[in-house]
This record gives structure tokens, C-alpha cells and sequence, in this order.
């Protein structure tokens, strides 16, 4: 592989800015939901990419309980997202401020 | 453990009664009176089986090296312990009757039970620093006790008085001991004493007035003496054993307990007998301006105190100490046998309203007379003998004036003394017939008191005082008062005694023609009035000296404490209260613009945190 | 290196797109097409295991579980929320803190020298890096306690799920148990009434 480590890093750097762009600033969960997604995969990406460098496969293991963990948290969180919203007009988390201290 | 049981045993033996009497005093009730006086009788006793050992001291506990702590038995303090616990003995039974039918009976006996334990921590301490706590414990129970019927607001008002100006004589006690321990290092007196000579006059001076100030505030001498007369809003048995017999002598001992001091500093000594003359002197002629009998002993007793301070002041101390030992014994009487006629007239205390009471208060009549007769100094009852000790003793040590001051002071006594008795006791009863109908006579426990009284009284004087230098009182204190013999004055002691019985003839006949005649006695009730109404407004407002004291001292510090109390209270000090709680709820509201509730914010805070776990990670260890 | 850049454009832009659709059904797409761009990269990065893995849970299961929720909330497909955005003015200082922290990160990483990626053998043959043989012989000998353990994650998941959007069961309460239940209330009621 000709590709420095360095432009993997940079690259699931800026993607996993880009998800946390995503949480903070968007209103619908369930973008929100997929913004979260983004993230774990960019550090996926990053596992992959230095289990390639040293030829480990504790990289890959690890990638694969990411996967597993962020398909058991997405169904909990829609589960979530479900029941709070189901009788809503408008998806909107800003409603959901009842611990307003 | 005590090498001298028997020595700290007396002295604990009331401190018990105190605290029973505290402590179960609803369920003693009339107990406490027979066990109070049973404790300090035993104390008595304990006394006289410990004279013989001759001069003991039993340490109690050091602290630092030159803090020790323990008590003192010499001459000095064996004489006031004996007087402290005989004299109180005979008082506090005494109250048994005449407190009888008190709401707060026990409470009476433990505060006369504390008050002897804590007179007695001041007679046998060793050192001055258990000198200064049996003096501020003494200042206490007199506060106690002078305030003891609390619903009284006069009362109430007296022992505050009491207690304020007894806190100006502590602070003088206070410095005087800052001052030996800086240059001494110690507080026994007996390091104190050997270091006299090596202390500069100036230092010494300096201590002797601070001591005196506070000899001055605990004997009323002027001008700390205004809270005497006021003392005599407690009952008769206090005003008998406090205010007479042994708190206000406290001066008197500790003047001379620190003779050594004194003797170094003759400033020093003109500055105490002048005050002492002085105060002797004012407190004869406001005797003679009052009405109430309690009051005019009040000032005798100020008067007479004066006497004694005069003495040691001086350096006579056999003279001034003399003086104190046949004074407890018949101005405890005297107060007493007053006692006796304001229970019988029903707490009438106005001579006014007295008279006649021969028939209706025999043994008081007896004994008032035997007193009347002993403290104008007539041979051959005791005062005789003393007062002439320390007269003559001024004129030995070399000071005239006070000498003069002293005889012109004893015909003045006699005079006022007499006008007590010719008006209380003698001519017709004046007062409201209601007072004394159905009165039974008081019970015997009032009237033994009085009646052993009179004897000591009577003769305690020629017995212990004939002899001069060689009579058995100067034989006793010799070990510690022994001075090298003075010159010879111009008037000799026998001289000296006829001046003074002259003096005191010419009073004695004054009163005898103003209140004793058969004229006079036949229209007693008009000439009292025209009396009373005759009396200058200087002897009745006691030369102004309260107001002078108010005007000075009391006025100024309530401004300063009002001032202080619209001030620096409010916005200093509870400013700074305030300004905590609301620092504390600034911050709880800072922390809740938190508390928003919204998701977003809190992922937002959450994402902060990685940022810095990753800054951390990148910049510091990432490198690993 | 020409496939790197393409496939890193084309990732950065349905990431981008995922972020800012309006429509949450266009994210879904989006993130459809990123998540198929990064199994390529799996693929150039010789963990071909992994990379179906990411085509079948990722985008088989997950992505659809997403659509079925925009379903079921039926505004999931209109233009959505009207209310006021109550957010703290903090955002761009947020930004570029975090910005700045990632920048950090792969500037330590640059700092340290990295030997180049080891030519691997071609992939087929058995065991090889990356290879399912490979990853299945570590995930159930040395890895074998992150398996178990995932498998209890998903089970909680599982429940959780179901509390979550079960239905509430009917307590009924054995007849005899009931009829003693009811008088004694009915006797509490007199007795209450007496007072």
C-alpha cells in the first residue's frame, strides 16, 4: 500500500468532525442518530487502517465489536427516539428538556 | 498525692456543698442548708486540726516550670481561713432561719457554699495566678448573690455594678501579674518575693498600684467603692458574710500576702494609706446621712476597711491585720443582729420607722450594743485595741496626717455608729403597729448565731492584742510580718489612746444629745423628719461620685457600643455573613445555566471533553 | 493513490450530505453511499472480512432499521421542526476547539516516523491477512472474551428494546385472592365510615 498512514488519520480525522458537526447542530434524532454513525466509522476507519500498517488483525476484532456495539446502541436509540416521539407533530430534541434545571 | 490531706480537704469540702446543692438542689430543699453548714463547720475544724502543724504547702500540679500550682498555709492565710470558715459557719447557719420559706433555698446554699470554696482558693493559693482565679470566682458568687432575688430589678441592677467594677480591679490583677511574670518568670509569691529587691522602683511601683487597683475594686476603696452600698440588695446573710466579714478583706490580704512587695516601694505604701485614710474618712461622714440600717453598716464597713488598708498599707500588718480579725466578728454580728430586727419588723430595714425594740428584739438590743460599743473603740471591747494598732501604726511608720485622719475618722464612727443604735433601739416604736402584731420570735437558729457572736466580739481584741509587740497576735505572725524596731514617734501608744477615747467621747456625747435625751427621744418621729429633710443633697447623692462615674465611663462606652451596634454589626459583620450565602447561591446559579436540559448542550459538553482527552494524548503522552 | 483521493472525495461528500439534508430520508441515502465508500477502502486496506461485514450489518440491518423508524414517524419525510433553536451561542468556539484538538492529533501522529505498510501476500490464499479464516481463528481463540462479551451487549440490547416498546401485561390476580381483597376493602370503607 502506497498510502501514508498520515492521510488515513487526516481523513477519518475530518470525518469524524464532521459527525460531531452533525450531533451538535442538528435538531431531527434521527440525524442525530446517523451523525453517531459517522463517527464510529471514521474510527473504524482508523483501526483498519493501522491494522493494515502492522499487520495485526486485533485491529479488525476490534473494528467488528465497534459494529456490533453501534448496531446494538442505533436500536436502542431509535427504540428510544420511537417512544418519545411517536405522538409528536414535529421531531424536534429541543422539546425533550424536561431535566431543565 | 497530698502530703496534706486535712489542708485539701477544707478547702474542697465546700466546693462539694456547691455542687450538691446544684445538683439535687430540688431534691435536698431544707437538706441543704444543714449540709452546707455541716461542710464548711467541718472545714472549720479541719482548720484547727491543721494549726498545729505550723506552715505547710501542699503542691497541686505544675504546668511549666515556674507555674506551679499549690496551697499555702501560713499565719496570713490560716488567720482568714479560720475567719472564712468559723465566720461562715456561724452565718450560713444562721440563714437556715432567715432564708427560711425561700422559693430558692438550695440555690442560696450553694452560692454561699461556692463562695467559701472559692475564697478559700484565694487565701490558700500559693502562687498569684490561684490568687486571681479565687478572686474572679469570689467576684462571681458575690454576683450570684447580690442578685440572688433576680426579679428584683434593683438587685438585679447592684450585682451588675458589683461584678463591672470588680472587672476593672481583675485587669489591674491581670497587669500586675503580666509584669512579675515577664521580669520573675514565676507566679509563686515566693519566687515573686525573693526577686523584690532586684526589681527596678519604677517596676515595682507599677505593680504595687496595678495590685492595688484591684485590692481597691475588691475592698471599695475610692473611687471603686460605689458598688458597696448597692450590695445591700442581698439578703442579710450575704450582706453579713460578703460584704463584711471576708470578700471585701480580700484587698486587705492581698496587700499583705505581697508585704515584701511593698516594702520595697514607699510610694507605693503612701499612695495605699492615703487611699485607705481617705476612703476610712468618706465612708464615716456618708454614714452619717444614712437611714437604712443596712446602708449605714454598708459604709462602716467601707469606713473600716479603709482602717485596715491604712494599716498594711503603711506597714503596720499586725495593726491592719488585727483590725480585720475583730472587725469580721462584730460587723457580722452587727449585720446580723440588723437581720434579726428586719425579721422581726417584717423587712422593715428604715431606722425611721424603728425604735423601741428593746422589748421586741431583746438579743439583737444586747448585741448591737456590745457592737455599737466594740467598733467605736471603746476599752475594753476589741476594736479598741485594734483601731488604736493602726492608728498608732501611721505615726510609727511615719505619717501624721494619716494618723490624724484616723482619730478624726473614730470620733466620727462613734458618732454614727451611736445615732444607729439611739434610733433604731431606743425611745418609742414608730413604725406601722401591723408590722409587729402576731410576731413570733425568730427561731433559735437565728438567735444562736448572734448570741456566740457576742463574745468574740466583745473580747477578742484584749485577749490576742494586749502586750503590744509581745501580745500573742504579733507572737503568731512574727515568722512573716517581723520588722526591725522603729523609732519612737513623738506621741506614745498610750497617748495615742487617750487622744483617740477623746475624740470618740466628743462623738458619743454628739449623738448622745441629738438622738438619746429624753427630749429628744419624746419628739423623735418630728426631728427625724426635719432631719431627713435637712440632709445636704451632697451626703444624700454620696458626693456625686455615681454620677461622676456614669457621666465618664458608662455614658461613653453605651455610645461606643450603640455606635458599634449601628455600624460595624450590621454591615461588617453580618455583611460578611450575608456576603457568603450570596456567593454560595452566585455560584449555584452559575452552575445551573447548565441545567439546560437540552441534548445538544449536553453532547456539546461531552464533545469538549474528548477534545481535551485528545489534546492531552496528542501533546503529552501521544508519542508512546 | 489516485483511488485514495477519489474514494476520500466521495466519502467527505456523502458525510457532508448526511449532516445537512433537510429531508432525514436524503441522510439515509447519504449515509448509504458512505458507508459502501468505506468498505471499498476496507477493501484496499486488505480486510475483505470486514468489509462485507460493513456491507451487511452497517448498511443491510442498521440503515434499515433508520427507514423503518423515518416511517413510522411521519414527519420523518416533510420539513421538520418550527421551534426556536435554544442551543448556547458556544458553537464555533466549540468548533474550533475540537478542530483544533483533531489537528493536534494528527500532528502528533505525523511526528513519529512510520515504517511503510509490508506488501502482503496475494489475497486467496488460506489464512491470509484479512482473510474470514484469519479473523475467525482470532475472534474465537485469543479474542474470545470481546465475542462473549458482545453477545451480551446485543442481548441486552434486546432487552432493552423490548421494555422499551413492549406492551404493558396484564396483572390479573388469582380469583380467591381477589374476592378476600375486595371485602377486605369493602370493610376498611365501613369501618372508615363509622368514625
Amino acid at each position: 500500500m502506497a498510502v501514508p498512514i498520515l492521510n488515513y488519520v487526516a481523513l477519518a480525522s475530518v470525518m469524524f468532525f464532521i459527525g460531531v458537526i452533525g450531533v451538535i447542530v442538528r435538531r431531527n434524532p434521527l440525524v442525530m442518530l446517523m451523525s453517531i454513525e459517522l463517527i464510529f466509522n471514521a474510527a473504524n476507519l482508523l483501526f483498519i487502517a493501522f491494522s493494515r500498517l502492522w499487520l495485526q488483525n486485533a485491529g479488525h476484532i476490534f473494528a467488528f465489536l465497534v459494529i456490533t456495539v453501534a448496531a446494538a446502541e442505533a436500536a436502542i436509540g431509535l427504540a428510544i427516539v420511537v417512544t418519545t416521539f411517536r405522538d409528536e407533530k414535529h421531531v424536534d430534541v429541543d422539546e425533550a428538556r424536561a431535566l431543565h434545571g | 498525692m497530698a502530703s496534706h490531706p486535712l489542708l485539701v480537704a477544707l478547702w474542697l469540702l465546700p466546693l462539694l456543698g456547691a455542687l450538691l446543692c446544684w445538683v439535687f438542689g430540688p431534691q435536698l430543699r431544707r437538706l441543704s442548708g444543714w449540709l452546707v453548714s455541716g461542710l464548711v463547720g467541718a472545714s472549720f475544724v479541719l482548720t484547727l486540726l491543721s494549726w498545729p502543724a505550723g506552715t505547710q504547702s501542699q503542691a497541686l500540679f505544675s504546668w511549666m516550670p515556674g507555674f506551679a500550682f499549690g496551697l499555702l498555709l501560713d499565719p496570713l492565710s490560716l488567720l482568714w481561713t479560720l475567719v472564712i470558715t468559723g465566720v461562715g459557719f456561724l452565718i450560713v447557719f444562721y440563714a437556715m432561719g432567715y432564708m427560711d420559706g425561700d422559693r430558692a433555698f438550695a440555690r442560696f446554699f450553694a452560692y454561699m457554699s461556692f463562695f467559701v470554696f472559692a475564697m478559700l482558693t484565694l487565701v490558700l493559693s500559693d502562687n498569684f495566678v490561684g490568687l486571681l482565679v479565687g478572686w474572679g470566682l469570689v467576684g462571681l458568687a458575690s454576683y450570684f448573690l447580690i442578685g440572688f432575688w433576680f426579679d428584683r430589678p434593683t438587685a438585679v441592677a447592684a450585682a451588675r455594678k458589683a461584678f463591672v467594677i470588680n472587672v476593672v480591679g481583675d485587669v489591674g490583677m491581670m497587669f500586675a501579674i503580666f509584669l512579675i511574670v515577664a521580669n520573675v518568670h514565676s507566679i509563686g509569691f515566693g519566687d515573686a518575693f525573693a526577686a523584690a529587691g532586684t526589681l527596678g522602683p519604677g517596676l515595682l511601683f507599677a505593680i504595687c498600684v496595678a495590685l492595688f487597683i484591684a485590692a481597691a475594686a475588691k475592698s471599695a476603696q475610692i473611687p471603686l467603692h460605689t458598688w458597696l452600698p448597692d450590695a445591700m440588695e442581698g439578703p442579710t446573710p450575704v450582706s453579713a458574710l460578703i460584704h463584711a466579714a471576708t470578700m471585701v478583706t480580700a484587698g486587705v490580704y492581698l496587700v499583705a500576702r505581697c508585704a515584701p512587695l511593698w516594702s520595697h516601694s514607699a510610694g507605693a505604701q503612701l499612695l495605699v494609706g492615703s487611699v485607705g485614710g481617705a476612703t476610712a474618712l468618706f465612708g464615716a461622714i456618708l454614714g452619717c446621712a444614712q437611714w437604712d440600717i443596712k446602708r449605714i453598716l454598708a459604709y462602716s464597713t467601707m469606713s473600716q476597711i479603709g482602717y485596715m488598708i491604712m494599716g498594711v498599707g503603711v506597714g503596720a500588718y499586725v495593726g491592719g491585720v488585727s483590725h480585720f480579725l475583730t472587725h469580721a466578728c462584730f460587723k457580722a454580728m452587727l449585720f446580723l443582729g440588723a437581720g434579726l430586727v428586719i425579721h422581726a419588723l417584717h423587712d422593715e430595714q428604715d431606722v425611721r420607722k424603728m425604735g423601741g425594740l428593746r422589748k421586741k428584739a431583746p438579743l439583737a438590743f444586747w448585741a448591737m450594743l456590745v457592737g455599737v460599743l466594740t467598733i467605736s473603740g471603746i476599752p475594753p471591747f476589741s476594736g479598741f485595741f485594734s483601731k488604736d494598732l493602726v492608728i498608732y501604726g501611721a505615726l510609727e511608720h511615719g505619717h501624721p496626717w494619716l494618723y490624724a485622719v484616723g482619730i478624726l475618722t473614730a470620733g466620727i464612727t462613734a458618732y454614727y455608729m451611736f445615732r444607729l443604735f439611739f434610733v433604731a433601739f431606743l425611745g418609742e416604736y414608730r413604725g406601722d403597729a401591723a408590722a409587729t402584731d402576731g410576731h413570733h420570735g425568730p427561731a433559735w437558729i437565728m438567735q444562736a448565731p448572734v448570741a456566740i457572736l457576742i463574745l468574740p466580739s466583745a473580747a477578742i481584741g484584749g485577749l490576742l492584742l494586749y502586750g503590744g509587740d509581745a501580745s500573742p497576735l504579733s507572737r503568731f505572725f512574727a515568722p512573716l510580718f517581723a520588722t526591725a524596731p522603729l523609732p519612737a514617734p513623738m506621741l506614745s501608744e498610750g497617748a495615742t489612746s487617750i487622744l483617740t477615747l477623746a475624740v470618740v467621747a466628743v462623738g458619743l456625747a454628739v449623738a448622745w444629745m441629738r438622738y438619746a435625751t429624753r427630749t429628744a427621744l419624746a419628739d423623735a418621729p418630728e426631728r427625724l423628719r426635719r432631719e431627713s429633710a435637712a440632709m445636704p443633697a451632697l451626703l444624700t447623692n454620696a458626693f456625686y461620685v455615681d454620677a461622676a462615674i456614669e457621666l465618664l465611663f458608662v455614658r461613653p462606652s453605651q455610645l461606643l457600643g450603640a455606635f458599634f451596634g449601628w455600624l460595624l454589626d450590621p454591615r461588617a459583620i453580618d455583611g460578611a455573613v450575608r456576603e457568603v450565602a450570596h456567593s454560595a447561591q452566585w455560584l449555584g446559579t452559575l452552575v445551573r445555566s447548565f441545567q439546560t436540559g437540552l441534548v445538544r448542550a449536553y453532547a456539546l459538553i461531552l464533545v469538549l471533553g474528548a477534545a481535551c482527552f485528545m489534546l492531552y494524548f496528542a501533546l503529552a503522552g501521544g508519542t508512546r | 493513490m489516485i483511488a485514495f483521493w477519489v474514494l476520500a472525495v466521495v466519502l467527505l461528500g456523502s458525510a457532508v450530505w448526511t449532516v445537512s439534508a433537510q429531508k432525514p430520508v436524503y441522510s439515509v441515502v447519504a449515509l448509504l453511499l458512505n458507508f459502501a465508500t468505506l468498505a471499498v477502502f476496507y477493501l484496499t486496506l486488505s480486510a475483505e472480512f470486514l468489509a462485507v461485514i460493513q456491507i451487511i450489518v452497517y448498511s443491510g440491518a442498521i440503515l434499515i432499521l433508520f427507514v423503518f423508524v423515518i416511517a413510522l414517524l411521519s414527519s420523518g419525510v416533510g420539513p421538520f421542526s418550527i421551534g426556536p433553536d435554544r442551543m448556547p451561542k458556544i458553537g464555533v468556539p466549540a468548533a474550533i476547539v475540537v478542530l483544533a484538538a483533531l489537528g493536534a492529533l494528527v500532528y502528533a501522529v505525523s511526528s513519529v516516523p512510520h515504517a511503510v505498510a509490508p506488501a502482503t501476500p496475494p489475497a486467496g490464499t488460506a489464512d491470509a491477512f484479512g482473510s474470514v479464516a484469519d479473523f475467525g481463528k482470532a475472534l474465537f481463540t485469543v479474542q474470545l472474551l470481546p465475542f462473549e462479551v458482545t453477545a451480551l451487549i446485543l442481548m441486552v440490547a434486546v432487552i432493552g428494546v423490548i421494555t422499551l416498546g413492549g406492551e404493558q401485561m396484564q396483572r390479573v390476580t388469582p380469583p380467591r385472592l381477589q374476592a378476600r381483597t375486595d371485602r377486605a376493602m369493602r370493610e376498611a370503607i365501613v369501618r372508615a365510615g363509622d368514625d
